[in-house]
């Protein structure tokens, strides 16, 4: 910028500093009220009686085993859901066939039913009035409102984001390196481990992080089939509602911060992973 | 000549990830939704006709419509706002907004719930603000409105933003170079590049949306005709084990959930067609 003109003179195409700082002060604003707020919300409500009481909430009976039950469903679910994802990503993207589109729609369906419709369908699935599920009650395998209805209904709601984070990557990676180690002689197990995995492990890893974050906090679809039984099918989101709804706003609100601290480390972790491993992304690398 | 289902390939592993392809997809996705609609079949369309058409459900239905849309036109405009802040500016502070836009994907719904209200209760911060000058937010439609505002918060702005990305300034500089101010540059060669994906981004807000419970149902005070969601009908037919009437609402749901899904695939297609990515 030539000093004749310095403080009038502007590019073409920027916005006058004026608006560009108004346009700046409104996103913060909005960001501000609509997200910070809510998460200080959390904090500020489960410390509302200190750190003691707080810590003391999880610390009960019904507390603990809901944190157990949580967790025990991510660790069915997660690899579960990366499993699929990766053979699905692998069919879909190292063979041609046709009716491929009409199978990533399928795969995305979970993105666009309602939780609760969702977790409808499973009721209407295995649900003790129906012929599957009478017939595994009968056996002495419930599914509804136990463990494996709870899981059910939580891979339904994340099956997409594995797979959707991984068709992007390999599609855009094409087959050339697979193929030169199968030329090579390599078995198609040798081939996926050390020349597919090591490819895709960073869009792996952000897929079932997402995955992770969305299994252990859904609630819609989980609070249809889990019948809220305290201590046996009630996960963390559950035991939050219920300790809400019988005014434990300290109780509530300190397991929703154990929450909210995943939530956060997921999304520091997922910016992590973006900015060192943008290349290697389908989100950070569209088009 | 007819191409064959599936292409000869060298590759292996055809037979295994198909395998687990389909039949995971069967197990965990295709046959419940199939059971839902077994159940509907069964039950017969005037059947569900009837359950349907009563005025509490109808409300619930024009409701979660009607605030879905206008939460879902707020994220339009802010969400794309957002977008053009985060990419085409550089401020201190702005890796910490972009991170944050994706808060309400990562936060559990029920949290989101719990929190909200806190915040717009009559007794809470924001809520006793309102009440000073008689504005009811918690327990109210204000209540969902802001409620569905922050679950579709980042769809636009996710969805805008690598096509802010992609706009090469040479086009800017030649609508400048041809006389137009700033202003009318954005109006008449920015945000019509922006609009398919916006509008792209719009309608996922809006999907989601309409089928939200967990950050609603804390919020919304669930008053019959007033303040009553669809998905919260569904809960409570089933609660009285109403099988029947769950799913007949269920199916309403799914078919509005449906036509929104082609709408987004129209809007892709016809972007496709007018500007050639998205």
């Amino acid at each position: 910028m030539s000093d004749a003109t310095t403080g009038k003179f502007r590019s073409a195409t920027e916005e006058a500093p004026l608006a560009r700082w108004a346009l700046i002060g409104l996103a913060v604003l909005g960001l501000g009220i609509l997200v910070a707020a809510p998460l200080i919300a959390v904090f500020a409500e489960a410390l509302a009686q200190g750190w003691k009481a707080a810590v003391a909430s999880l610390g009960n009976r019904d507390a603990q085993s809901a944190i157990r039950l949580t967790l025990m469903i991510a660790a069915i679910a997660v690899p579960l859901n990366a499993a699929f994802g990766i053979a699905a990503a692998w069919f879909i993207t190292k063979f041609d066939f046709r009716g491929k589109a009409f199978l990533i729609t399928l795969i995305d369906l979970p993105f666009s039913v309602s939780p609760v419709v969702a977790g409808l369908c499973i009721v209407l699935m295995f649900g003790t009035n129906s012929l599957v599920g009478g017939w595994l009650v009968a056996h002495g395998y419930p599914i509804v409102f136990a463990l494996p209805g709870i899981v059910l209904a939580t891979m339904f709601i994340t099956f997409p984001f594995v797979a959707r984070e991984l068709i992007p990557v390999m599609i855009e990676q094409g087959r050339a390196e697979e193929e030169a180690a199968l030329t090579l002689g390599a078995t198609g197990w040798r081939t996926f481990w050390t020349v597919t995995l090591p490819n895709i492990r960073w869009a792996l890893l952000y897929g079932v992080l997402l995955c992770n974050a969305r299994a252990m906090g859904e609630f819609g679809a989980v609070a249809v089939v889990s019948g809220k039984i305290r201590g046996q099918t009630a996960t963390m989101p559950i035991t939050i509602e219920m300790l809400y709804n019988e005014y434990l706003s300290v109780a509530a609100f300190s397991m929703a911060a154990v929450l909210t601290l995943l939530a956060l480390v997921t999304l520091l972790l997922k910016t992590a992973l973006e900015i060192r491993h943008a290349d290697q992304l389908a989100s950070t690398r569209r088009h | 000549m007819r191409s064959p289902l599936i292409h000869r390939s060298p590759m292996p592993g055809l037979g295994l990830s198909m395998g687990i392809t389909l039949t995971m997809l069967s197990l965990v996705v295709l046959l419940p939704i199939g059971a839902l609609l077994l159940k509907g079949a069964s039950f017969g369309a005037g059947n569900i006709w009837e359950t349907v058409n009563r005025e509490r459900i109808w409300a619930a239905l024009f409701l979660s419509f009607r605030l879905s849309f206008f939460a879902a036109l707020f994220n339009l405009v802010f969400g794309t706002l957002l977008a053009w802040v985060l990419v085409r500016y550089r401020f201190p502070g702005r890796r910490i907004l972009d991170a944050a836009v994706d808060l309400p994907f990562a936060l559990p719904t029920a949290v989101a719930g719990i929190a909200l209200t806190a915040l717009y209760a009559p007794n809470g911060p924001f809520g006793s603000l309102a009440a000073a000058v008689g504005w009811k937010i918690a327990y109210t439609q204000w209540g969902i409105f802001i409620a569905l505002i922050f679950v579709g918060l980042p769809f636009v702005t996710r969805t805008v933003q690598p096509v802010v990305e992609e706009i090469e300034r040479e086009v800017e500089e030649a609508s400048a170079t041809l006389g137009a101010s700033r202003f009318h540059t954005l109006r008449r060669v920015i945000l019509p590049m922006l609009m398919p994906a916006a509008l792209t981004g719009f309608a996922l807000s809006l999907a989601r949306a309409v089928g939200e419970y967990g950050s609603v149902i804390f919020i919304a005070g669930n008053i019959p005709l007033k303040t009553e969601i669809a998905p919260l009908l569904i809960v409570i037919q089933l609660e009285e084990f109403n099988y029947d009437a769950a799913a007949a609402i269920g199916i309403a749901m799914l078919l509005i959930s449906f036509a929104i899904l082609l709408v987004i695939n129209l809007i892709q297609v016809w972007s496709r067609r007018r500007i050639g990515y998205v």
